[in-house]
């Protein structure tokens, strides 16, 4: 029943909706998601990066978390949520239809467009909202090509859709336009949210979010990731790229460097309850509570202090990007041209 | 069809120009062109005029083409909800009456929603 392989997710659609199966179509990947078929017409889609029934239902403020929250309890099991919140009045069959409507399109965007992502089909799945709408999934499959297409119209860069929105700090003209829903987006935009969040926070279906995303880009309102030539990828990688790294390293280093620290570490976790641990907890205490607090950020603050102790020049002119801001690379930036210039 | 001399009429996802639900005859028999060109409008008099935004909440209702032969008319489904809905009906300019559409459709829109 269950078939696994890298594939075109939509392939596969159009495969077991030709088979006339019921089950789900678990797409992985970035942003991933899943299609629900029932006997080959597909029934429901969601995805991380499209807010499902109930977030755009709940965020927009037209049913309370609460009230969606009984119906999930009530109906999960047997696959009735949609049905309880309309024969309890909470919905009409027409809001109902019209929000699982658009949310399965949204869905399926995202778990539908890669040409190739690992694929999985669940025979038998059913979604616990249970069939509200019965879609062709070829007009879905169409749809989901037909979005790419307008997409790509707008601006084609699809490193728009999953970048974490990053508007720029000064707009590149003197008067610019912006529609309701590109405020919106400008204005949440904190430079930590990616557009999939931003969609779940504003209870704004996915797409249309990267739609707006890809002309807010287009009028140049966006800073676009970094795609930076192999020669010079210093500047705005290194940071990134040394906590991750040094993260991983990490307890290699201590393991190596002094066994108490990992043991004592290993006692840690179980410390708090017991009365003896404050005893031999008082020596060690400082490495330890770096450790506790390191497993986010101090660690990679540590272990760049270590080298920088036997490289003073150079690590000097690179530790900046610990704190990182962009008057170093600035500074760098600048020194490199001086150098050229001579 | 409850409207009198409506020739065709659809749903439209006005953010993609899909067309979400069709009946009877399109424009050229085309009704994903139709959508399409449905979506422009709306999204031509949603964000490139000034008609709208005069006043705040005074948000689009409805819009009205007259051609020669026929009368296009493009209701927005208010959902409390994302949804961005317009519907749509073609309208036979001799055997339909503009009023009398306008009444239906903004009913059928509300039953769209509220039933």
């Amino acid at each position: 029943m269950t078939t696994s392989k890298t594939a075109a997710p939509a392939r596969l659609l159009s495969q077991v909706a030709g088979e006339r199966q019921t089950g789900a179509l678990v797409v992985g990947g970035h942003p991933g998601g899943a299609v629900y078929v029932l006997e080959g017409r597909v029934i429901y889609a969601e995805s991380p990066a499209a807010p499902g029934v109930g977030e755009l239902l709940t965020a927009s403020g037209r049913l309370a978390g609460r009230t969606w929250q009984n119906a999930l309890d009530l109906g999960t099991s047997t696959a009735r949520v949609g049905r309880l919140l309309v024969e309890h009045g909470h919905l009409t069959q027409g809001e109902l239809e019209l929000c699982v409507l658009g949310a399965t399109y949204d869905a399926a965007y995202f778990a539908l467009s890669p040409a190739n992502a690992p694929v999985e089909f669940l025979g038998g799945a059913t979604h616990w909202l249970g069939p509200v709408v019965h879609i062709d999934p070829a007009a879905v499959a169409r749809e989901v090509r037909r979005r790419t297409k307008l997409l790509d119209e707008i601006f084609p860069d699809p490193r728009v859709d999953t970048a974490i929105v990053t508007p720029v700090p000064r707009p590149p003209r003197e008067r610019i336009t912006l529609t309701a829903p590109q405020w919106e987006l400008l204005v949440h935009a904190d430079g930590q949210r990616t557009p999939a969040d931003l969609a779940q926070l504003l209870g704004r279906a996915g797409y249309p979010t990267i739609q707006e995303l890809r002309r807010l880009a287009a009028l140049g309102l966006l800073e676009l990731p970094e795609v930076r030539p192999p020669d010079v990828p210093e500047f705005v990688r290194l940071p990134r790229a040394r906590g991750t790294a040094v993260d991983v390293r990490r307890p290699q280093i201590r393991a190596e460097d002094s066994p108490t620290v990992p043991v004592i570490a290993g006692v840690r976790p179980a410390a708090p309850g017991r009365p003896p641990a404050p005893a031999p907890a008082p020596g060690p205490v400082p490495i330890e509570e770096t450790g506790a607090n390191g497993t986010v950020y101090r660690p990679p603050r540590l272990a760049r202090r270590k080298p920088g102790a036997k490289l003073p020049k150079e690590v000097a002119g690179e530790a900046p990007p610990a704190a990182p801001g962009t008057d170093e690379v600035l500074l760098k930036r600048i020194r490199t041209a001086l150098r050229a210039l001579r | 069809m409850a409207i009198p001399g409506a020739v065709g009429a659809s749903i439209v996802d006005y953010t993609t120009g899909f067309p979400v639900a069709t009946t009877g005859a399109a424009p050229n028999s085309d009704h994903e062109a139709a959508a399409a060109g449905t979506a422009d409008v709306v999204q031509a008099a949603n964000s490139r005029s000034l008609f709208v935004s005069a006043l705040p909440h005074d948000l689009l209702e409805d819009l009205i083409i007259t051609t020669a032969g026929g009368y296009h008319l493009l209701r927005l489904v208010q959902t409390e909800f994302d949804s961005r809905l317009v519907l749509y009906v073609w309208l036979d300019r001799t055997r339909g009456n503009l009023a009398v559409a306008r009444r239906r459709m903004q009913t059928l829109v509300n039953g769209l929603v509220f039933h």
